[in-house]
C-alpha cells in the first residue's frame, strides 16, 4: 500500500480498525490519518464501508478492534455526544432534519454549551441565557444566509426538499463550531451553483477557522477539484491513498471504482 | 346540574389535567411514551399517606418527600429502559406501573386491598377552616378548597412548562422527540434529557396522585389501574398533541362527558352503564381523530410532519 504522509500533524488517526456485522467484515483493518486543516475525501463503491467507518469515528458504532484517535484522545469507546463535544461532528447520508421544528430551531439547537440548555443555569441566570440565545440566533441566521436557507428560517424542517435538507444538516453541523467535520455525501441533491459556493465556503472555513473536513462524495469532479487528499476504500479496506492525481492514476482505484481514468461521475 | 356536580367534574378534571401535563412533556415534547403515569401517581399518593399515617408526619412535610420518591422511581425505571427503543420503554413503563399497583395491593403496611385512611386529617382541618372563612361570601362549598388548590397548581405548572418549552432546554427535548441520534451527533446528552423529562413527568404524576388521594379520603390500589394512565392520555389527545393549553379543554370535556353520562337514564344495569360511558368516550375520540387529528388545540404542523 502506498502511503503518502503529508504535511501537518494528524487530527484524526484510524489504526487497524475492524468492525463486523454477523459474519461480514464491513470495515476490515482500516488505517489512515487526516491531517489537521486538510480537506480529505473518502471515496469508494457502494458497500465499501465508508458509512460504517463514519459511524465508528463518530461513536455510533464501537470498533471490534483497533484504535481511533482524535487530537491524541482515544475516542473509539466514547458515546456520540462526547465525541461531538470534542469537536468532531458528523452529518448523515440519509438526512436527519428535525421535521416538526423550524429551520431556525434546527440550527439553534446545535449551538454548543448554551446556558439555557440546563434547567438550573437557565433558571438561575435568565439574563445570561437570553443573551446567549441572541448570539446563537444571529450566528444561525448568518449561516442560513450562506446556505441560502434564510428565507426558510421560520418554516418547519418537513417542508424542505432533499437538497435543502442536506444543506440544513451541513449548516447545523457548523453551528457546533467543529474542529473536524465529517460530511456524508454533502452535495447529493444540491444544485451545482450553490454546491460550488459552499465548497468555496468550506475552503474559507479551513483557512480562517482551521476546520478540517473529511467527506464522502460520489461526484468525482468535486473530489478531484477540492480535496487535498483522497482515501479510497473498497470491501472494507483502504486500497489507495494520496493526492487526487495519484489516486486517479492508481490502477487499483480504476479497477475497483472509477472504471476508466477521469470517467466516473 | 348542580354546583356540586360541576365542582366534582372540575376537581377530577384538574387531577387528570396535572397527570396529563406530565404526559404531554414526556410524549408530546420529548417523544417518550410514558405509559406508567398511574404508577408514579400511586407512589406519590402512597408515600404521602404512609408518611402521615405510619410516621405521623405533617402533610406539608410528607408531600415533598412523596414527590421525591416518585422522581427516584422514575430515574430507576428510566436509567435502563430509556436506552432502549421507544416502544420498549413504553412496555417497561406499563409493567412498572402494574408492579407498583400489585406491590401496594399485597403490602400489609399499606393496607393491601383494604387501602389506607386517615392520611387527610391535616387537609380536612385546613379545608374546613378555609370553607368556613369563605362561607360569609356564599362560597363555602366544602369541596371548594380542594378545587382551588388543584387548579392553582394545575395552571401554575402549565404556565411553567409552557415557558420551559421555549428555552434551549425545551428545544433539545423536541429534538430528541424528532431524532435522538441527530441530537447526540450534535453533542447533547440524550439520556440526561430523557431522564429529566421523565422525572418532571413523574413529579407531576405524584402531585396528581396526592390530590386524587385527598379527593377520595380512602386510598386503595384500584385507584391506580392502567385505565388511569389511558384516561390521562385521552385527555391529552382530546386537547391536542404538543399543546399544554389544550389539556385544559381536553380534561374538562372528557370529564364532563364521563360524569355527565351518569345522569342519562337508560334501562341498563350499573355495569352496563359504566361500559357504555367508555364506548361513548371512545366514539368521541374516534370522531375527533377523523375531523381534527391534531386535537382541539394541537398544532397541525407538528402532527402532519410525522407521517
Amino acid at each position: 500500500m502506498i502511503t503518502v504522509r503529508d504535511e501537518g500533524r494528524p487530527i484524526l488517526s484510524i489504526e487497524g480498525v475492524w468492525k463486523s456485522f454477523g459474519g461480514l467484515a464491513a470495515v476490515a483493518g482500516v488505517d489512515f490519518s487526516v491531517a489537521a486543516g486538510s480537506i480529505t475525501a473518502l471515496i469508494g463503491p457502494n458497500g465499501a464501508g465508508k458509512t460504517t467507518l463514519f459511524d465508528l469515528i463518530s461513536g455510533f458504532a464501537k470498533p471490534d478492534r483497533g484504535a481511533i484517535r482524535f487530537n491524541g484522545t482515544s475516542i473509539g469507546r466514547l458515546p456520540p455526544h462526547r465525541v461531538a463535544r470534542l469537536g468532531l461532528v458528523r452529518t448523515f447520508q440519509l438526512t436527519r432534519v428535525f421535521e416538526a421544528m423550524t429551520v431556525l430551531d434546527n440550527m439553534m439547537l446545535a449551538a454548543p454549551a448554551q446556558p439555557g440548555e440546563k434547567l438550573i443555569t437557565h433558571v438561575a441566570g435568565r439574563a445570561a441565557s437570553k443573551r446567549s440565545d441572541r448570539d446563537v440566533r444571529a450566528w444561525a441566521l448568518e449561516l442560513l444566509a450562506r446556505f441560502k436557507l434564510d428565507g426558510k428560517a421560520d418554516d418547519y424542517g418537513a417542508s424542505l426538499s432533499g437538497g435543502q435538507r442536506k444543506l440544513l444538516e451541513f449548516a447545523r453541523a457548523l453551528m457546533t463550531r467543529p474542529k473536524l467535520l465529517l460530511l456524508d455525501e454533502p452535495m447529493a441533491g444540491v444544485n451545482k451553483v450553490l454546491g460550488r459556493q459552499l465548497l468555496d465556503f468550506v475552503e474559507d472555513m479551513r483557512r480562517t477557522e482551521q476546520v478540517t473536513f473529511l467527506f464522502v462524495e460520489h461526484d468525482m469532479d468535486v473530489v478531484m477539484a477540492r480535496a487535498d487528499r483522497v482515501v479510497v476504500m473498497a470491501e472494507g479496506a483502504v486500497i489507495s491513498e494520496g493526492s487526487p492525481e495519484h489516486v486517479r492514476n492508481d490502477y487499483r482505484v480504476v479497477d475497483a471504482y472509477l472504471g476508466q481514468p477521469r470517467g466516473a461521475a | 346540574m348542580s354546583v356540586d356536580f360541576w365542582i366534582g367534574v372540575a376537581v377530577i378534571a384538574g387531577i387528570y389535567g396535572i397527570a396529563a401535563l406530565g404526559l404531554q412533556l414526556n410524549a408530546g415534547f420529548t417523544g417518550l411514551l410514558n405509559f406508567g403515569q398511574a404508577g408514579f401517581m400511586a407512589i406519590g399518593a402512597y408515600s404521602m399517606s404512609l408518611l402521615v399515617v405510619e410516621q405521623g408526619w405533617p402533610l406539608p412535610a410528607a408531600i415533598p418527600i412523596a414527590i421525591a420518591a416518585s422522581v427516584l422511581a422514575a430515574l430507576l425505571v428510566g436509567a435502563p429502559s430509556l436506552r432502549l427503543r421507544s416502544d420498549y420503554f413504553a412496555i417497561a413503563t406499563i409493567a412498572f406501573a402494574e408492579i407498583v399497583r400489585y406491590v401496594f395491593q399485597n403490602a400489609e403496611f399499606a393496607g393491601g386491598n383494604q387501602g389506607m385512611i386517615g392520611y387527610d386529617q391535616g387537609w380536612r382541618n385546613f379545608a374546613g377552616w378555609l370553607s368556613s372563612t369563605l362561607a360569609p361570601w356564599g362560597i363555602g362549598n366544602p369541596q371548594l378548597p380542594l378545587l382551588l388548590a388543584i387548579w392553582i397548581f394545575f395552571l401554575a405548572a402549565l404556565v411553567a412548562l409552557d415557558a420551559l418549552e421555549h428555552t434551549p432546554w425545551g428545544r433539545i427535548l423536541k429534538g430528541v422527540r424528532e431524532d435522538e441520534d441527530a441530537v447526540a451527533a450534535l453533542g447533547k446528552n440524550v439520556l440526561a434529557y430523557k431522564l429529566q423529562s421523565l422525572a418532571i413527568g413523574a413529579a407531576l404524576g405524584a402531585i396528581s396522585g396526592i390530590f386524587l388521594a385527598l379527593n377520595v379520603t380512602y386510598l386503595y390500589p384500584g385507584e391506580f389501574d392502567p385505565t388511569v394512565t389511558f384516561f390521562a392520555y385521552s385527555v391529552l389527545i382530546l386537547g391536542g398533541f404538543a399543546s399544554y393549553w389544550g389539556i385544559i379543554i381536553g380534561t374538562l370535556l372528557f370529564w364532563t362527558v364521563m360524569e355527565g353520562l351518569r345522569f342519562i337514564h337508560l334501562p341498563l344495569s350499573t355495569n352496563q352503564l359504566g361500559s357504555l360511558r367508555l364506548v361513548l368516550v371512545g366514539l368521541i375520540l374516534v370522531i375527533l381523530m377523523r375531523l381534527r387529528p391534531q386535537g382541539l388545540v394541537g398544532r397541525k404542523a407538528e402532527m402532519q410532519s410525522r407521517q
